[in-house]
């Protein structure tokens, strides 16, 4: 039987769960040192509880832990996300183009910094962290079908918003 | 359109009619481009291997560590229980041990704490318990050592090949590879050897070459020779006189075409080395060469 107390057990788990859970609490609160703070809070607290947690379980434990740390206390603050570099395959692109590019994503930054924090989570999850639905209803702790709703609305208002209706 | 098409088109989840109908769409370009772009979006850096060892050093502490190390509590815990009972045994044991030698080339005088005297041969070591000094009188010995003996209980030198037990007397025993020796100046000296014992009275000695026990001559004096800075030998194969004139000089002895089974009747000198190789060549009939430290003792082939 596999124990979270057990040094391998535990690491691995950190392994597998710690960059989606800092990335978790970025979308929603913009804010680095706190995710970076998230992420040791909700494994000292799954080490101080290994042996009542059982492996299974310790992803869903880590968000609930994660999220009721900074529930209502929080500010969310400007969430800062890079591009990945792509002009390389655009080298022949005209300066005009790259130029419409670069302010489209000014928009889109600025979009994803006015939609709720649910929606923002949801959609970055799913483009960053190709997190699938299901996935990100469990971290959450809601169905399926509320996650879809969140992101059909995040696309909704980040078109709208970009587009300037 | 169903509900929520916009994330189930994002999920590739539409009906092919449904997707040729948003398609149709124009907002459907603003979409697709949204789709692609975002795909493009990185999130802050987040060093996985770095934060769990923060985690592991700063929060969780000392915690893992006890945890890795619990096989292993009970074996230390033995471990440290045998190694103080091997110390402190070594140390009960070794109370009061003495040890005196003597170097290649050196002779040593030890006195006893009942006033006898032992005198060590080159390359000879003697140990003996000072504590228990009073009920047993006894030394062990390596290599060569004339005793002299006070009044008192039984003596006894233990040695590797065969134990001498004595009252109180003057004798020298030679404890070397192969060569075993004792020779008893005053009173009377008890040897052991293997399952016999040989009483030896004042003016006789024991010897036993490679396992065999030898006829030996009677000593003329009154102390071993080499305590007069001689090696005296009667009868005795080359190759423990050689290895006798390498402890007293500290030299290395090489031979080429000697027999060194051949008996050796004659005395060396302790001191003078030039002599002392003499001394040996000539009644032997070789010839001896010297580089430094190194003697080589040849025969010419006489046709």
């Amino acid at each position: 039987m596999s124990n979270v107390c057990e040094d391998q057990v535990y690491s691995s788990i950190f392994r597998a769960n710690s960059k989606t859970l800092f990335n978790y609490i970025y979308y929603k609160f913009g804010n680095e040192a706190k995710a970076n703070d998230a992420v040791q809070e909700a494994f000292v607290k799954l080490w101080e509880n290994c042996s009542k947690v059982a492996p299974e379980k310790a992803k869903a434990y880590l968000y609930t832990v994660a999220n009721n740390m900074y529930l209502n206390v929080l500010k969310a603050e400007k969430v800062r996300l890079k591009y990945a570099d792509t002009s390389n395959d655009r080298s022949n692109e005209s300066p005009e183009f790259l130029m419409e590019e670069k302010e489209y994503k000014q928009k889109l930054d600025n979009a994803l910094d006015s939609l709720p924090e649910n929606q923002r989570t949801t959609f970055l999850l799913n483009r960053i962290d190709g997190k699938k639905y299901a996935e990100i209803a469990e971290m959450e702790g809601v169905s399926v079908k509320a996650i879809e709703k969140r992101m059909h609305l995040a696309l909704k208002s980040l078109r709208e918003k970009i587009d300037g209706i | 359109m169903q509900e929520n098409y916009l994330a189930k088109w994002l999920n590739g989840d539409l009906s092919e009619d449904e997707l040729k109908e948003f398609m149709k769409s124009e907002e459907y370009a603003s979409y697709q481009r949204l789709k692609e772009v975002s795909s493009t979006l990185r999130a802050p850096e987040f060093e996985v291997e770095t934060a769990l060892q923060q985690l592991k050093q700063e929060r969780i502490g000392e915690a893992p560590k006890v945890i890795a190390l619990q096989p292993y509590k009970k074996f230390l815990r033995v471990a440290a229980a045998v190694a103080v009972l091997m110390v402190g045994s070594y140390f009960y044991l070794n109370l009061g041990k003495e040890t005196f030698s003597a170097e290649l080339a050196q002779q040593t005088e030890v006195t006893l704490p009942d006033n006898s005297e032992i005198l060590l041969n080159a390359d000879s070591k003697v140990t003996f318990n000072e504590r228990t000094w009073d009920k047993t009188r006894k030394v062990s010995l390596k290599g060569e050592a004339f005793f002299k003996v006070a009044k008192g209980k039984t003596f006894t030198v233990s040695t590797s090949q065969g134990s001498v037990t004595v009252l109180g007397t003057q004798f020298n025993v030679e404890n070397r590879k192969g060569f075993f020796e004792v020779t008893c100046y005053e009173g009377l000296v008890s040897v052991s050897y293997k399952d016999t014992e040989r009483k030896l009275h004042a003016g006789t000695s024991f010897m036993v070459v490679d396992g065999r026990v030898v006829d030996a001559s009677q000593p003329t004096t009154s102390t071993p020779s080499w305590m007069n800075n001689e090696s005296s030998f009667e009868r005795i194969p080359l190759k423990f006189v050689f290895e006798e004139l390498e402890r007293q000089y500290d030299i290395t002895v090489k031979t080429e075409n000697v027999d060194q089974s051949l008996l050796f009747t004659g005395t060396f000198s302790n001191t003078d080395m030039k002599m002392a190789l003499k001394s040996i060549s000539a009644p032997s009939r070789i010839k001896f060469k010297q580089e430094g430290d190194n003697v080589l003792f040849y025969a010419e082939n006489t046709p």
